[in-house]
């Protein structure tokens, strides 16, 4: 009997080192499989691996501004957005729809950026930026981009408090952009990497218009950042020139003396180069307040001649025409002005904002002596703006801007007979409240 | 009209006073987050009544979580690049504040069984820009170089980059790992693999001697050798608040730099600042 079951002992042991052998033969199998389709993702991501950080390599960024505005009185033309349509005081406007690729290969930029607003689908950037790979110091940049003068064309609408720019830079600088080419030296470190330079060379026409002349306009800025950072205090700032021409196509060239505009009329001055050159200067301090939060004041001066026309006091840019009968008269203004702009932060999530700007387009005459005679217009009034605003910070995309634009006129001759005038002898009703909302990303 | 305007205004200011709940959180490097939170346990057991939440993700992450205002702390195992302390500057009207928090050797980790015991830092660089593939050309075995890097949120990976690498390109064979402990992770099991990291993740492998050129000595990251210098690639462990830090978390950071805090940086296997 033991005999029998000590066999069968032996035999189910056998069997049962047989049955685990073979489980481990099966495991061993399985894990092999495991390791081979481990391997295989593994080359797969590896080849994927090339375009994938490629992929990394573009950016996308954005915003919207949507807001709502309502205006002292109908149709206020005005640099808070734009004019009002006559007749009404208040609307929903979408103010701007940007879109923003950007290709990054460290040392050679893409970009492109795109406007889908009210006023239609427009470019606002497309440039290629080339950096030097030796001092990594040195830029270049050929393409539609923001022109490098001062400090609020470069600083984005969708970091800006205020909801526009100044008028001052809405007539000077329209649209902000222009094209052509550039070279940015900016010392990453040693002794002089506390200044930074750009300028180059541009069309003269805006960002999307074709070249009118054979004549390029110099624009630059050298700029020093000082920062210091024990204090968290920070000045920024720089000295700005823009050195161009604008060819006139008219026979009238219009200049100030006296008061009012007199006009030359010879044949030569069809064709003739008039000076557009403005000179500015920009400061900017960062300060972080203790306990209520980081404070910002920034200042602008421009000054210079501006060529324009009788209609307009804004940066002008005429074609060609081949009669001079068929153009535009000059008229050449001394111009000059300024803005003073205060920021609170309060806390991590409000802005308290305030902002007074000044731009005189014509500095040869004084209010009352606008519309004496009939060579000065509202072109040759001088205006303040005060802005008061408040700005939170719903999350990292999302803010809500109030702000109120209080506009002031010069006021001119009283008893001016030129009837677009009248208005101007009062202060106009154009003060403009801003509520909007951003979405950024 | 005015009136309007007043109105809009004072509600905004309402909705913006809201009293957000006092607590501390903290974000980025990953080098530091074993310290961060060894840190805000020990210091919550002591104040009950302050909450610090602490979360890596990276140094970039971190950065980028200080400028969109959603982390009151940032740790980085790298200091601030300027366009990153512009955009503070552009949201918040202030440069930041940088707190040196600890000391840290970047250590180059292969596996414990690699012969290799020290690298020059030009070897390094060779090695991480792909020019150099076996270990051979290191007075290894011979056999291929595994490549173990991390991801371009990394400080530790700015910093190789900058500092060792002189500012070129990882090979593109690099491995990006999530976090350095996956970096360790790996090189355990991987004979041929080689990694870089904070010195306090050292586990399972081994950290090369590291020499400045061919004819210096060869020093491995201690606290002598990161104290005196000697170590080529230390560096410091920063902390970055958007302004002055006041209140609870002044309390906290001073308590981090006191040597209590210290202390715990050295336990957890890094440098004290002093």
């Amino acid at each position: 009997m033991k005999y029998l079951a000590t066999i069968a002992a032996i035999f189910l042991l056998a069997v049962s080192m047989r049955a685990q052998e073979a489980d481990t033969l099966a495991t061993k199998s399985e894990v092999q499989a495991v390791k081979d389709a481990v391997d295989g993702v593994n080359e797969t991501v590896l080849g994927m691996l090339p375009t994938l950080q490629a992929l990394a390599k573009i950016k996308f960024t954005g915003y919207i501004q949507s807001q709502f505005q309502v205006a002292d009185s109908d149709g206020v033309k005005g640099f808070a957005g734009g004019d009002f349509a006559a007749g009404l005081h208040q609307r929903f406007h979408l103010r701007r729809a940007r879109l923003k690729m950007n290709y990054d290969n460290d040392l050679t930029q893409f970009v492109l950026q795109i406007d889908v607003a009210q006023t239609g689908l427009a470019i606002k950037d497309a440039y290629i930026s080339i950096k030097e790979p030796w001092l990594r110091t040195f830029t270049l940049t050929s393409g539609v981009f923001d022109r490098p003068f001062g400090f609020e064309i470069s600083y984005s609408s969708s970091n800006r408090e205020a909801p526009e720019r100044t008028r001052m830079y809405q007539t000077l600088f329209p649209g902000e952009r222009d094209l052509g080419v550039k070279i940015e030296a900016a010392p990453e470190s040693g002794p002089l990497s506390f200044l930074n330079f750009k300028g180059g060379f541009f069309n003269g026409t805006r960002e999307n218009t074709v070249e009118n002349d054979n004549n390029k306009d110099f624009i630059g800025r050298l700029g020093l950042s000082l920062p210091f950072d024990e204090a968290n205090l920070s000045v920024d700032g720089g000295v700005s020139m823009y050195s161009g021409n604008v060819r006139s196509n008219s026979r009238a060239y219009w200049t100030m003396a006296n008061s009012k505009f007199t006009v030359d009329s010879s044949l030569t001055n069809y064709g003739k180069y008039a000076e557009r050159t403005y000179i500015g200067a920009d400061l900017q301090l960062t300060y972080d307040l203790p306990v209520i939060g980081g404070m910002a004041l920034r200042g602008e001066y421009i000054t210079g001649k501006q060529p324009g026309t009788a209609a307009s006091n804004s940066f002008y840019n005429n074609g060609w025409v081949t009669s001079p009968a068929a153009g535009t008269p000059l008229y050449m203004r001394n111009f000059a002005g300024f803005y003073i702009n205060y920021i609170q932060n309060i806390g991590m999530k409000n802005q308290f904002v305030l902002k007074y700007d000044e731009f005189d387009p014509n500095t040869d005459i004084e209010g009352s002596s606008i519309g004496l005679d009939n060579t000065t217009s509202a072109n040759d009034v001088k205006y303040t703006t005060l802005g008061v605003g408040w700005i939170y910070h719903w999350d990292a995309n999302v803010k809500f801007t109030v702000y109120y634009d209080m506009v002031t006129n010069e006021k001119v001759y009283s008893g001016t007979k030129t009837a677009a005038l009248y208005p101007f002898t009062n202060d106009l009703k154009d003060n403009v409240l801003t509520v909007r909302m951003q979405y950024k990303f | 009209m005015k009136k309007l305007a007043l109105l809009t205004l004072t509600a905004l200011v309402l909705l913006g006073s809201v009293v957000s709940a006092e607590s501390i959180t903290v974000k980025g490097s990953d080098t530091m987050v074993i310290l961060a939170q060894r840190w805000a346990e020990i210091y919550m057991a002591k104040h009950p009544g302050t909450v610090i939440q602490v979360t890596g993700g990276g140094s970039g992450t971190g950065i980028s979580a200080l400028v969109n205002g959603t982390t009151d702390i940032c740790n980085s195992s790298r200091p601030m690049k300027k366009g990153e302390k512009d955009k503070l500057k552009i949201r918040f009207n202030s440069l930041g504040v940088e707190i040196k928090s600890a000391k840290d050797g970047l250590s180059i980790y292969v596996n414990e069984s690699n012969p290799v015991k020290e690298l020059t830092l030009d070897q390094i660089k060779k090695i991480y820009t792909g020019n150099f593939t076996n270990w051979k050309q290191v007075g290894g075995p011979d056999a291929k170089i595994i490549l173990y890097s991390r991801e371009n949120n990394s400080g530790t990976y700015v910093y190789m980059k900058d500092n060792v690498l002189g500012g070129e390109d990882f090979s593109p064979s690099a491995q990006n790992m999530p976090g350095t402990a996956a970096v360790v992770n790996a090189i355990a099991k991987d004979k041929y693999g080689v990694g870089y990291g904070g010195a306090a993740y050292a586990k399972g492998i081994r950290m090369v001697g590291v020499k400045k050129d061919a004819s210096s000595p060869a020093y491995e990251p201690t606290a002598e050798n990161v104290k005196s210098g000697n170590y080529p690639i230390s560096r410091y462990l920063f902390m970055y608040t958007k302004s002055r830090p006041t209140g609870a978390m002044k309390e906290y950071i001073d308590w981090i730099l006191s040597s209590e805090g210290q202390e715990i940086v050295v336990k957890v296997g890094y440098f004290p600042v002093k």
